[in-house]
């Protein structure tokens, strides 16, 4: 591994800290009491520090050095937590990001303004570092109290040992000497601070001398120490190791329970472990056969409630030792669940899974021509498995929404700060899966909508109660799936669209024509057209330098659409629908003229042969409608849309498609059935062309389109809007039904 | 013995482009052979509906979709008619972005040349009925002039797009 790869590790790890970190803080700012919380941001601070050592990045280490001290002193209590220690935490976190983004050596935009920052943050540090109280008694005294971690909140310790000595417990990984760590150093480092009165060594996970790896570390310890340092001193004994090792520390006087999970968690075993505690003199026989006693009465996991039951312990404290022992298991269980794979990898297997789509669409359609029954069964198992094998490369893809939603905590918090409103965020579907590309490429835009609404979209307090709405402004970001895409919804409860305005100014500009009826949503769309979003306008986002129609144009990209649900006064609902995956998906093959076109399945409602009447009238128009049910159902034909000349066949089909609440049909001559569609990009030189998402290759190794249909349909409806516009027919129609 | 041993220092010294040369109707053209990936017969092409008709459609270049451009209507002459010797020359144009690969539909692909830079000269203010950004310069052969061409600038894509946008207009 190069210095160069090393780095890139360290920068990955300490982009997840923060993130980590900004978490923690914001749990911070919900309940400053929260001990973990705490506990988890001086940890993340702490690593990136010593990572950073490491590479001898000292303007990190030593900006994080004074964040650390602070920290510190916020976790021993001594600084207290309120909205500001954590706004100029969550400060300091966006300086690192910004710190390890040039170390990155990614181009910072605003590197002058962001380096400008760190003298005033070093300041507030120090600030609130000089404001900490000195320790109390009660708090000199802790490390007599029962660990907090072991049992929060414990008012006083249940059931103490009589020992007078700190008992720690070492367990060395396999990796420590490999780490170039020497476990003897800890134990004479350990000796300068206090006097190690007894020590067992555990050598029983030695293997035998065939089977040992000189290079491993297989010792642990069980030391009892007096010392008079406080907890930290002796904890941090450990920081270069704790990662690799299990170490338990346990104060003078800890309660038996303490002692009692020690022993059941020890890999030598119950009985082994009890031995030496008492050979050490750590407990007492009388006191480790009491622990033992209970321990057998109860069956393994009931352990907790024996507690309740024999000792009186207050159920939540021990509910809540034993809550954190299971996030302790699944911890470690996930860590041995997830592997790393390197996004091009399965970038490569997509690809690959990809061509094999194509090649057995090739080899069953020779399959089928050759007409031998055998060998065409035999190929529509291959297929099967394909497609089977198809879902799951594309599912190891897939990742939870939530990672993109997970920033807009935080960013509610500041924009409502920096705004003077009370926002709420409410999120829902954070689990709702997606293809990981799609996820980052949704992020910016789902930021300007999320910025939007809490901008322009909610009311200020005041104004919210005066029209008898509460104070608190509500934001909620929800993700769904349906019929095969997934769905977004940015909703705020504010004052909603005003469509007048919206469509005075788009006559303004030309973009309606004065006596066009135009529905709701057709008005509402309209702030998606460049050059729409100016000063002055309904949803003024001056200032920002992009608009709505740079939205709109990156979830298009995405092959997605957005649509708007707007009341004024009552609030505005932001839909986003997006393809599941970018990669391959379930198509539909049609045929018009001599050429195939593919539409993504998930939208094809149904198919029905058009009625003869209906053809002889509807011939040579690109647009009209059916009577579909009692339904009129707006029907385009592809044929004269899309000016494809060939021989026309005797008999059309309508295709069915409903996407969002929108229906339309569309008029082919062949239907030619499923079609499992590897998306293949077109060129550059069709970046500008509309109706068509992609392209795909056929078994018989033709390209076939896939059709865009949201475009096709919503460019058919504008352009005979335009039209009917342009020749200033009176009262024209509406082009699209809203089905 | 000799000949080759004395040419070989003057090869050095007089910079040369190898280039491809290729004939739309009866005029000679030619490419730098960096940017020719590979010549391939033609064979069926997919139609893009709503494309200037330069764009004359897709293939399948094992498993990649390119576009095929016509290389005649680009120049503003009638569309090719397919011959016996058509072929489509696959280029590859580096953008900003990415390499774009190409495909260019000739009449005919003749042999590939050795051109020294200094029999290429610039292109007459007129005369040659081709924009002239189309043309990197004309390179003077025993046979006539052979224009050498800017492929950047006869496979810019914004040109593509606003021919888009006036077929919409015409569709409209």
């Amino acid at each position: 591994m190069s210095t160069d790869d090393v780095l890139q590790t360290f920068v990955a790890e300490a982009r997840e800290l923060l993130l980590g970190m900004e978490d923690s803080l914001l749990a911070l700012e919900r309940d400053p009491r929260d001990g973990e919380a705490i506990s988890a941001t001086f940890r993340a601070i702490h690593t990136i520090k010593g990572s950073a050592g490491l590479f001898s990045l000292d303007q990190l280490v030593a900006f994080a050095h004074v964040a650390e001290t602070l920290l510190d002193l916020v976790r021993d209590g001594r600084v207290a937590v309120d909205g500001d220690l954590i706004a100029l935490l969550l400060e300091c976190s966006d300086y690192l990001g910004f710190l390890i983004n040039q170390i990155a050596g990614e181009e910072v935009a605003d590197a002058a303004t962001q380096e400008a920052r760190r003298p005033t943050l070093l300041a507030r540090l120090q600030a609130c570092i000089a404001s900490s109280v000195a320790p109390s008694a009660s708090q000199a005294e802790s490390p007599r109290q029962a660990p907090p971690s072991a049992v929060p909140a414990a008012g006083e310790v249940a059931d103490p040992v009589h020992n007078d000595a700190w008992h720690i417990s070492l367990r060395f990984g396999p990796e420590v000497l490999k780490n170039g760590m020497d476990p003897a150093s800890f134990l004479r480092y350990l000796g300068t601070l206090g006097e190690i009165a007894h020590i067992t060594t555990l050598w029983q996970q030695m293997p035998a001398p065939e089977a040992m790896d000189a290079e491993n570390c297989y010792l642990g310890f069980e030391l009892d120490f007096r010392s008079e340092a406080s907890r930290e001193a002796i904890d941090s004994t450990f920081d270069f190791v704790r990662d690799d090792c299990r170490i338990t520390l346990l104060p003078p006087r800890s309660s038996i329970d303490d002692y009692l999970k020690l022993i059941a968690e020890a890999p030598e075993g119950l009985e082994r472990l009890g031995e030496i505690l008492v050979a050490s003199g750590a407990l007492s026989q009388a006191e480790l056969e009491r622990a033992l006693e209970r321990q057998r009465q109860a069956a393994p996991p009931a352990l907790g409630e024996m507690l309740i039951q024999e000792d009186g312990i207050p159920a939540p404290v021990v509910q809540a030792a034993l809550e954190k022992q299971a996030k302790g298991r699944e911890n470690r269980s996930a860590a041995t669940r997830f592997i790393r794979v390197d996004a091009e990898k399965l970038e490569d297997l997509i690809n690959q899974v990809g061509e094999l789509v194509i090649a057995g669409a090739s080899a069953t359609l020779l399959s089928q021509r050759s007409g031998d029954t055998a060998l065409i069964e035999a190929m529509a198992q291959v297929g099967r498995h394909v497609e089977e094998i198809r879902d799951r490369a594309l599912s190891l893809r897939m990742v939870e929404i939530g990672e993109s939603f997970n920033r807009f905590p935080r960013v509610v918090r500041d924009v409502s700060r920096e705004l003077g409103k009370d926002i709420e965020l409410v999120i829902t579907g954070a689990e709702t899966e997606l293809d990981k590309t799609v996820v980052e490429k949704i992020g910016d835009p789902l930021m300007h909508l999320v910025r939007n609404s809490m901008d322009h979209g909610i009311e200020s307090i005041e104004e919210r109660l005066a029209r008898g709405k509460p104070a608190q402004g509500r934001l909620s970001l929800h993700a769904y799936h349906e019929s095969g895409s997934i769905v977004i919804e940015v909703a705020d409860d504010g004052g909603g669209l005003k469509r007048d305005k919206i469509l005075a100014k788009a006559m303004d500009r030309g973009l309606v024509a004065p006596g066009q009826a135009l529905t709701d949503r057709d008005v509402f769309n309209l702030i998606f057209e460049p050059g729409f979003s100016t000063a002055e306008q309904v949803t003024n986002l001056s200032g920002r330098g992009v608009g709505m129609d740079v939205v709109r144009r990156n979830i298009s990209a995405l092959r997605g659409s957005i649509d708007i649900e707007s009341q004024e006064g009552v609030g505005t609902t932001m839909r986003i629908r997006l393809p599941l995956t970018l990669a391959i998906i379930d198509g539909f093959l049609i045929q018009v003229a001599d050429s195939a076109f593919v539409l993504p399945l998930d939208l094809v409602q149904e198919c029905m042969e058009l009625p003869d009447g209906e053809r002889l009238q509807s011939r040579g128009q690109s647009s009209h409608y059916l009577d579909l049910r009692g339904e009129a159902l707006p029907c385009l034909r592809l044929r004269n849309l899309l000016n494809l000349e060939g021989e026309s066949s005797q008999r059309e089909n309508v295709v069915i498609v409903q996407y969002g609440n929108r229906r339309a049909g569309l008029v082919v001559d062949r239907l030619l059935g499923e079609f499992q569609t590897v998306i293949k990009p077109l060129g550059q030189i069709f970046r500008h062309l509309r109706g068509f998402s992609g392209s795909t290759i056929l078994g018989t190794g033709e390209v076939a389109l896939i059709l865009d249909v949201p475009t096709l349909v919503h460019d058919a409806s504008g352009r005979e809007a335009r039209l009917l516009g342009e020749s200033n027919a009176g009262q024209a129609i509406g082009s699209e039904q809203p089905a | 013995m000799n000949a080759p041993v004395t040419a070989a220092p003057e090869r050095e010294t007089e910079a040369r482009t190898q280039c491809l040369t290729f004939q739309l109707g009866n005029e000679l053209f030619a490419v730098g052979i960096l940017n020719v990936r590979e010549i391939i017969e033609y064979g069926h092409l997919t139609v893009v509906p709503m494309m200037p008709d330069s764009v004359r459609g897709v293939i399948n270049l094992r498993g990649a979709v390119v576009p095929v451009i016509d290389l005649r209507r680009r120049f503003g002459h009638a569309p090719t008619v397919v011959g016996r010797r058509t072929c489509i020359v696959i280029v590859e144009t580096p953008t900003a972005e990415e390499t774009q690969v190409v495909g260019i539909m000739v009449d005919a692909v003749n042999e590939v040349l050795d051109i020294p830079d200094t029999q290429i000269e610039p292109p007459p203010a007129f005369g040659t009925h081709l924009r002239t950004d189309f043309i990197r310069g004309m390179a003077k052969m025993d046979k006539g002039f052979i224009l050498v061409l800017d492929l950047n600038h006869v496979l810019a894509e914004d040109d593509f797009h606003a021919l888009v946008q006036d077929s919409e207009c015409a569709a409209a």
